[in-house]
């Protein structure tokens, strides 16, 4: 059993080791958060707000619940991971929206008809799993490009839970919504230091962990990572870059699956007929994956930090009358800015190379 | 008749990394000539040329073309100059038909053109020059002597006067190769200049007029190819004094321990890249295969390895037939395999550790696919240790290591393994003459330790330095097998040029 003291040790020999990465890491993060409410006071100024005043509201409303912040967090923690397991395999997976559909779909109709919350769980999870398998067969043994095929599953599975909540799951005695989950299968909330803390936040931090475990300390992880950074090098040690696209996108739709499922068992209950409840974590989670630099344990806190932004969103907008988009227009410059030290660290290297060869 | 068309004087290129590509070189080629550009790999010949096309800017130098100097700012200015280049890899869209990728390349020097105009001028110019290209047809489904005939079209259609051509006939079946030097002959009449990049002996005699040989950046001499024969040329590009000699005990060998039997393989194409190779490897020798690059080395190695297909053929490793073996497998049964490329060999973004465990993982493998990560520290501080590799920790990224320092770790993450045959392709490409050294003497020591080496190099001074029996590879067949005091660097010159000596 190792000490405690040789675990530290250890810790920091691994920190100090990679310190140029982890430092480079966190100042692209905080710089493209930086930028993102840079650029978003001036888009306020240029619209006659005081931004001074809308950030003050938007941290002062959006993080002061904690409960809340991270029930809300919960399903973008696992959307996150939708996108992000498979990009460390080298895919492309904007379907985490709807793989988030079925399981909220499958989650929902379990918990109704069964009543049994586990079960429910387990085959949302199995839903969503299927759904990333089935991109992803089509990618590796048709050719076929995943984000065109997941373009189009998404639409599909939207237009068929809206049909499904408004038509044969629909609830006649709240017509504006689907057929609810029964008390007895929904996911209770845990007072801890007088906080209320979500079951369905503890269980998404579970998933998280166990998905961080799979991809640093198993097998499977660590062929995920070498197709994802090189597949020619996966091919020389024997392994399938193809196989792990598959796998990848078998635990990222599994992700998207749960997500749903916590979502409607520990949080909304039931899916509204406008799908307003659902509609755009999986979007979200591809900008709170890239904020968490494809770490699951990053994805949880960048979670909870576009979570509390959508809630203080929603506040700016109720107080100042602001436009109800600036939660989403913050998002997108933090997104692009994200972006920005890959592209400008690519095209360093490619630059780099380019002078090698002149 | 000697008017020169493209004058080079006193091209230097020293690369940004110190390495010196092009030293004092001077390059006259006639006007209507056909001109040879022979040498070996890194001699130098495709820098040059990049320099004439534009490409790349060279350190010190003059370019005169047609008697005015000139100073090229990107190969736009080099065509419109009148010089063209038809690659290796062809850059035509695979997706498009033989006429819409003419008018696309057709537009950069007229803009105002339409298809029709395009078309027009494309089939008179196949009248004159004698070569036939379907127009309507999409480009990929064309065989590739019939694109290569497009891209001298292409060239053409933007008035080249120049046309460089690099290493065309490697591409090309022989019959294909027949028609190339028809039609350079016709280009010939017609007044085109053609510089012809090759290392094949036999093709450069038989079609230029005058040939230049580089070796390591120097220019050796310009010949009339009328008064060298082909023993002169391999001389001339192959001669040089044996540096860095190593000493090593007569080997020992010992049992067969790799048999690669009539092997047959494709490259990316599809085209056989490895035609019939049959090798024997002992325990406790060298075996070295030299050659020029892209003569079905790595197609070799990797079809060995398992990475690619064998379509005929049998390997036997021991007394067991791997031919039918996935990769893992063969390395599992004691095979290594040390790539050409550090690229494909390591994975640049992951830490020493986890690259040395690549190709390991089965060593830390624990129940559920379970990575024992201490293992793996275990396994990576063995390589650090036995090849002396600097590095500030087990857990720094790859990417920070010294070209050296992560050769070191791919050769050391092999033979902690401790397997019994080794395939080591290119293993001091691009190092240092330390690092160069202490590789070097690593394989010699394997060796001593009754180890059976694949070495597959294109550096004659290695293959000679450490082979104890030499096998020469030309276009994917095995030239000769003997040992080292059979040949004569002539000789090596000649089959690796593809002649065989008498």
């Amino acid at each position: 059993m190792p000490s405690k003291d040789g675990f530290f040790q250890k810790l920091r020999a691994r920190f100090r080791a990679r310190a140029q990465d982890y430092g480079m890491a966190a100042l692209e993060v905080f710089l493209s958060a930086a930028i993102g409410f840079l650029a978003g006071a001036i888009a306020l100024l240029v619209l006659g707000y005081d931004p001074l005043r809308v950030y003050e509201v938007l941290f002062s409303w959006g993080y002061t619940d904690v409960g809340y912040l991270l029930l809300k967090s919960t399903p973008l923690i696992m959307t996150a991971i939708a996108f992000s397991i498979p990009a460390l395999a080298g895919v492309f997976n904007i379907g985490g929206e709807s793989q988030l559909y079925v399981g909220a779909l499958l989650g929902l109709l379990v918990a109704y008809y069964i009543h049994n919350a586990p079960l429910a769980i387990i085959v949302a999870i199995l839903g969503g799993a299927g759904l990333g398998l089935f991109i992803a067969l089509l990618r590796v043994y048709r050719g076929i490009n995943e984000v065109i095929t997941a373009i189009m599953v998404n639409w599909i599975m939207y237009w068929l839970l809206a049909y499904l909540v408004t038509g044969p799951f629909n609830n006649p005695k709240l017509p504006q919504q689907s057929v609810p989950v029964p008390k007895s299968a929904q996911i209770p909330m845990f007072s801890v230091v007088g906080v209320n803390i979500a079951g369905s936040f503890i269980l998404a931090v579970i998933g998280a962990l166990v998905i961080y475990y799979i991809v640093f300390y198993t097998k499977t992880g660590y062929i995920m990572r070498v197709s994802g950074l090189s597949p020619a090098s996966a091919k020389y040690a024997g392994f399938s870059p193809e196989k792990a696209i598959l796998t990848s996108m078998l635990i990222g739709g599994a992700a998207a699956g749960l997500g749903g499922a916590l979502l409607v068992l520990g949080d909304v209950h039931s899916i509204d007929t406008t799908l307003s409840a659902v509609y755009g974590l999986g979007f979200t989670g591809i900008g709170i994956g890239l904020l968490g630099r494809n770490n699951p344990i990053g994805i949880i806190f960048a979670a909870i930090f576009f979570s509390g932004l959508l809630i203080g969103g929603q506040y700016v907008e109720l107080f100042l009358n602001a436009p109800p988009n600036l939660s989403d227009f913050l998002i997108g410059v933090i997104v692009i800015a994200l972006s920005i030290p890959y592209a400008y660290r690519f095209i360093i290297s490619w630059i780099k190379r380019r002078r090698m060869t002149k | 008749m000697t008017e020169p068309a493209v004058e080079m004087l006193h091209i230097t290129k020293i690369y940004p990394d110190g390495v010196v590509a092009l030293r004092d070189v001077n390059f006259v080629v006639h006007k209507g000539e056909i001109h040879g550009l022979l040498g070996e790999n890194g001699a130098g010949k495709t820098t040059l040329m990049r320099i004439l096309y534009g490409e790349i800017k060279p350190t010190k130098g003059e370019i005169i073309i047609f008697g005015k100097k000139v100073k090229f700012r990107g190969p736009w200015d080099a065509i419109k100059h009148g010089i063209g280049m038809v690659y290796q890899k062809f850059t035509l869209i695979p997706t498009f038909t033989v006429i819409e990728n003419l008018h696309l390349s057709h537009l950069a020097i007229n803009p105002k053109a339409t298809v029709a105009e395009t078309r027009k001028k494309a089939e008179e110019l196949m009248e004159t020059v004698g070569l036939k290209v379907p127009l309507d047809s999409v480009v990929e489904e064309l065989p590739i002597g019939v694109q290569q005939r497009v891209e001298i079209i292409k060239t053409l259609l933007r008035d080249a006067k120049i046309l460089i051509l690099d290493e065309p006939t490697s591409v090309l079946t022989p019959i294909e190769t027949e028609e190339l030097f028809k039609t350079l002959a016709r280009l010939k009449e017609l007044g085109i200049t053609v510089i012809f990049i090759t290392h094949k002996l036999k093709e450069v005699k038989r079609v230029t007029d005058r040939i230049t040989v580089l070796r390591r950046g120097r220019k050796i001499d310009t010949v009339e190819t009328a008064k060298v024969t082909e023993v002169d040329l391999a001389r001339m590009m192959v001669q040089r004094e044996i540096v860095l000699k190593i000493e090593k005990k007569p080997a020992k060998p010992g049992r067969i321990a790799l048999v690669i039997g009539d092997l047959w393989v494709k490259d990316e194409r599809g085209i056989d890249a490895v035609k019939g190779v049959s090798l024997e490897l002992r325990e406790g020798e060298i075996l070295g295969i030299a050659g020029v690059q892209g003569n079905g080395q790595r197609e070799l190695a990797e079809a060995i390895a398992g990475i690619r297909k064998i379509y005929k053929g049998r390997i036997k490793l021991y007394d067991k037939d791997i031919t039918h073996f996935s990769t893992l497998e063969r390395y599992r049964n004691g095979l290594a395999y040390v790539p050409d490329s550090r690229v494909v060999g390591l994975v640049l973004d992951m830490t020493l550790r986890e690259n040395v465990v690549l190709t390991n993982i089965y060593r830390i493998l624990g129940r559920l696919g379970y990575l024992d990560w201490a293992k793996g520290d275990e396994i990576a501080r063995k390589v650090v240790e036995e090849l002396e590799v600097v590095t500030p920790s087990i857990l720094t990224p790859v990417k920070y290591l010294s070209g050296g320092n992560q050769q070191k770790v791919m050769v050391g993450r092999e033979i902690v393994r401790e397997p019994q045959v080794f395939i080591v392709a290119e293993p001091t490409q691009g190092l240092d003459v330390g690092a160069t050294e202490f590789i070097r003497k690593m394989l010699i020591k394997l060796r001593d330790n009754g180890k059976a080496i694949l070495l597959i190099s294109t550096d004659l001074d290695e293959i000679l330095q450490l082979s104890d029996r030499i096998a020469v590879i030309y276009e994917g067949r095995i030239m000769a097998v003997g040992k080292p005091e059979e040949f004569t660097l002539e000789k090596l010159g000649l089959l690796m040029g593809g002649v065989h000596a008498e």
